[in-house]
């Protein structure tokens, strides 16, 4: 088992999804609770106290981006649970939407509670169904039972939701580019100052979270912010949802506590890599992630006392991150020219094409692995492929153009002689294959 | 008062909020692409970059002052970024310098000279797109050389507001377009995305492939369109690079029209009709001076008209709104006592033509008639019936509406019928060959230079007033006063 849950402390059945379900659990108990007993700013402090951080990539403090909206300066504010989830190798919100969409419903009206919010938005992916479906009938039943609407459970709180279905690109998902989706504009990521809490969804102060993020927050009002310190570790606190995908026995959603052991989940709860392949590499958490090598992922194994444990502080002190949950394990055998050559199509596809080093440098990452791996490789690439990365880390926008950046450096870092071996002679040293 | 440090200089940042703006207007060179003063900030180009000393480097068009923040404009991870971004851009932009119109006023050569200096790092075939998209009757776009700043979308959104002009597509295929069912010909101001465009990719049909830009130069002048009297630039070929082989046309024409920036009539912006103007301006002249269709000498035409002068009775002016202060004045002085006078408006709407909107187009396609108002009063002409004498000077008025048997002294620059039908006709110079000034409709007064030689047989109307009423006085032919 992979530690304490905040999420998955329920089995999984046909109903579960329900509300009757999730009230027998002890849905909307938190609800009721706070809007009888607290005070909005106190249910803020309780995020601040918990050290609850994002789920969505960045890790960053929920609690201390929910400060920046006064919940009483008298204007608009708005809240949006991004449900974009389009980092490869990210399935996890779909959990979340699928099996317990009230623990989302009841944690955002809990947040809109906190942050003075009238009306809120899901930003789910166009391409889900399934949790799109069980969402939106989420939203109906909590409708009649009167969590949402005007004076919720007779207090003066009043609230709306609505679900908006993008049909867009991976850019979307990116918070400031949501809000441009959302108001029918082009999805572009937006220049920061102005800070979305302070400018955000129509010009007025918004706050976007990540889906899991938000989901633990009905946890940690029931429970407390110090019970929710008790599970993970000091510096990250809680638990994260992991999908983990590519060559394991046993792919799928796994909630893990923070400070778990990596070689524990890895060969014990996932089953270990495919067919008993060595470990060569992990993508840790969404291809936007750096890229961890197997070295790394073999001193894990070993279980020594420098071994990782999933937790945000660790693999920063590895060079990458949790990032969006999503795990990727690459065997022993993989070519990673082909890999890196799969990532870059994905950025240069997905690029929004504002920013110069993005627009240009992914189109021309991508061409040069094309050719390299069509055989036409130049001993100049590689230096090329470092410059244009370099230049595409901290340069643009939004986060796109870093990772972009960081999957060409951090795979050339690594496994740089497979890419001079394709280049000298013409073929992969894996005969190609990904498999 | 807040003060920041840029290269270790300190200065005041008055009303400006971004370190972009504060160095510009002190001085500083900062590169840029994607920001203009008067559209929104959307940092996509990414070359303005400055350092923020402790805190590394971002873009100046969105860093936001704060007092006593030193900035590095010119170092050297600055300059190596800069550097970057102008090999991102090189990467696919065609590099056709050699035939693009923007050639020796472009902000990508300026910059590459500055901050690059090197030819293309990448080896592969540039990618190709589209190279003469028509987006209206005047405006083709070159989307090999578009860098996708997006001014000029921005321009249409927030400037224009005729929401025509979008992007298609993203990344590196993404593509300026008109928005589905629309075309740039909707926009009366279409033509100030050619200016503002940093690059050669938006390009008038009509200046395409006319003149290489470091042959012309401008002259300040007033756009004689509408009342708003926007100032503009007209660019006519540089007197030592005269060409002498071919027509002579070629360097005296307008060849193309510009804004000239003015915070008090039209900003940076002009509308369409301004850019149009060479067209007015090159209708066929007026050069010989008539007596009841028969040509006569200047001097001739000039003593027949004071002839009729002194004759008549009851003697009637209507007065040109497109006359300058100057003319205007001359007028008064010399012949106000002589006419009752009217100011008529020399030109009315056109068909089709934008009557009034909320940015710049007047009603009053006229460029003077306050000016002309101040002086001789705002009613409508009336002509009674037993006028003897009407002096009609410029266009607008049909001979036919004239009382029977009137003798009509016409004062007019251009080839028309009624020239012949006149008593007397004299022709008269225009505003590109004199100088002088218009009050605008709010009542800002612009000055206008000469920029064409003036033609011969032709007199200045400020030289004609005075010969008209001195009795006796002698008329010295065209030149200028
Ligand atoms: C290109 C790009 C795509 C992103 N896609 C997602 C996404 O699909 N889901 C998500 O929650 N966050 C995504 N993010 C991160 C969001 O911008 C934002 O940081 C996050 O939703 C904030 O939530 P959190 O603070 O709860 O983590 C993306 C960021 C970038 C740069
Ligand atoms: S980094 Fe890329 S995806 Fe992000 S705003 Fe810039 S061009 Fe768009
Ligand atoms: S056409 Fe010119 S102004 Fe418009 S986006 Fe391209 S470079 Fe910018
Ligand atoms: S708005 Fe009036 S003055 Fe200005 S350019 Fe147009 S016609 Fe000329
Ligand atoms: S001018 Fe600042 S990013 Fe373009």
């Amino acid at each position: 088992m992979t530690g304490r849950k905040v999420l998955m402390d329920f089995e999984v059945t046909p109903t579960s999804h329900s509300l009757d379900d999730y009230r027998a659990r002890g849905g909307y108990e938190a609800l009721e609770k706070a809007l009888r007993t607290m005070k909005p700013r106190e249910v803020t402090q309780e995020i601040v106290d918990s050290g609850l951080q994002g789920r969505g990539g960045a890790a960053f403090p929920a609690g201390r981006k929910w400060q920046g909206i006064d919940p009483d300066d008298g204007q608009p504010h708005y809240l949006i649970a991004n449900a974009d989830e389009g980092e490869p190798g990210t399935f996890k919100d779909r959990w979340v939407l699928e099996y317990t969409p009230h623990t989302l419903l009841e944690s955002m009206l809990l947040s809109c509670y906190a942050l003075g919010v009238r009306h809120c938005f899901v930003y789910i992916r166009g391409e889900y169904d399934l949790p799109w479906r069980r969402l939106d009938a989420a939203v109906e039943e909590a409708y009649a039972a009167g969590y949402f609407g005007e004076n919720i459970l007779g207090s003066d709180f009043s609230c709306d939701l609505f679900v908006f279905r993008g049909a867009g690109a991976y850019v979307c998902g990116e918070a400031s580019s949501l809000l441009g989706s959302i108001e029918g504009t082009r999805a572009f990521p937006r220049n920061r100052p102005p800070r979305m809490t302070v400018r955000g969804l129509y010009q007025a102060p918004t706050v976007v979270n990540n889906v899991e993020t938000l989901a633990t927050i009905a946890w940690i009002i029931r429970n407390g912010a110090s019970a929710f310190r008790e599970v993970g570790t000091e510096k990250s606190p809680g638990t994260r949802l992991i999908s983990i995908s590519g060559h394991i026995a046993r792919p799928g959603v796994y909630e893990v506590e923070l400070g778990y052991s990596w070689a524990k989940f890895l060969h014990e709860d996932c089953g270990g890599v495919l067919d008993g392949r060595p470990l060569k590499a992990v993508i840790p958490g969404g291809i936007s992630s750096q890229v961890l090598t197997g070295k790394d992922a073999k001193v894990l194994t070993a279980g020594e006392v420098e071994g990782l444990t999933l937790d945000h502080e660790k693999l920063r002190s590895a060079g990458s991150s949790l990032g969006s949950g999503g795990m990727i394990v690459i065997a022993e055998g993989t070519c990673m020219v082909r890999l890196l050559q799969i990532m870059l199509r994905f950025y240069h596809h997905e690029s929004c094409g504002q920013c110069t080093p993005c627009r240009e440098g992914t189109g021309w990452m991508h061409r040069i692995i094309d050719r390299i791996v069509a055989g036409d490789g130049r001993a100049e690439d590689l230096e090329r492929l470092n410059y244009i990365a370099g230049f595409n880390d901290g340069t643009t926008i939004c986060g796109l153009g870093d990772a972009a950046g960081y999957a060409a450096t951090a795979m050339l870092d690594n496994f740089r002689d497979e890419f001079d071996y394709f280049i000298e002679n013409k073929r992969s040293k894996f005969a190609g294959n990904l498999e | 008062m807040t003060a920041i440090f840029i290269n270790g200089q300190s200065v005041e940042t008055g009303d400006h909020t971004t370190v972009l703006q504060v160095a510009l207007a002190n001085g500083f060179h900062i590169p840029h692409f994607c920001w203009h003063p008067e559209l929104s900030v959307v940092g996509n180009c990414r070359v303005c970059v400055v350092e923020h000393e402790g805190r590394g480097v971002g873009i100046a068009c969105n860093m936001p002052i704060s007092d006593g923040m030193r900035v590095l404009t010119d170092s050297e991870p600055v300059r190596a970024q800069r550097k970057a971004m102008l090999q991102f851009i090189l990467l696919n932009h065609p590099v056709d310098c050699g035939i693009c119109d923007k050639a020796g006023e472009c902000s990508l050569q300026d910059y590459h000279y500055e901050y690059n200096g090197e030819t293309a790092i990448s080896g592969d075939a540039k990618l190709h797109s589209t190279k003469f998209f028509p987006l209206s009757e005047r405006i083709i776009l070159d989307n090999e050389r578009c860098i996708l700043c997006s001014r000029c979308v921005r321009f249409t959104r927030e400037i224009s507001k005729s929401n025509v002009l979008g992007l298609e597509n993203r990344g590196d295929s993404m593509l300026v377009r008109p928005a589905e069912g629309r075309s740039l010909d909707d926009d009366p101001y279409s033509d100030n995305v050619i200016d503002i465009c940093p690059v050669g990719a938006l390009l008038s049909r009509s200046f395409l492939y006319q003149a290489r830009v470091w042959y012309l130069e401008p002259t300040p002048s007033v756009c004689p369109g509408c009342a708003r009297g926007c100032t503009v630039q007209f660019w006519h070929r540089k007197a030592e690079w005269r060409l002498s082989g071919l027509d002579e046309r070629h360097n005296t024409r307008v060849h193309r029209v510009t804004a000239l920036e003015n915070p008090r009539v039209n900003g940076p912006w002009i509308c369409n009709k301004g850019r149009d103007l060479p067209e007015l301006l090159d209708r066929p002249r007026a050069t010989q001076a008539l007596q009841k269709g028969a040509p006569v000498s200047l001097m001739q035409a000039i003593e027949t008209a004071r002839g009729l002068l002194d004759q008549a009775g009851k003697r009637v002016a209507l007065v040109s709104s497109w006359g300058s202060n100057e003319e205007l004045r001359a007028f008064r002085n010399s012949l106000g006592d002589y006419f009752t006078s009217f100011v008529k408006p020399d030109h009315l709407p056109l068909e089709g033509e934008v009557v009034e909107d909320d940015l710049l187009i007047r009603a009053d396609k006229n460029p003077n008639t306050r000016a002309a108002q101040d002086l001789f009063g705002t009613a409508a002409a009336e002509i009674p019936d037993d006028t003897e004498l009407v002096l009609v000077w410029g266009e607008g008025v049909d001979f036919g509406t004239l009382p029977r048997g009137v003798k009509i002294l016409f004062l007019g620059s251009w080839l028309l019928p009624e020239n012949g039908h006149a008593d007397v006709f004299i022709p008269i110079s225009i505003q590109t060959e004199r100088r002088g000034h218009y009050t605008n409709f709010e009542g800002v007064v612009s000055p206008f230079e000469a920029c064409q030689p003036h033609r011969d047989g032709v007199i200045d109307a400020e030289t004609l007033f005075p010969l008209l009423s001195a009795p006796g006085g002698s008329a010295s032919g065209g030149g200028a006063a």
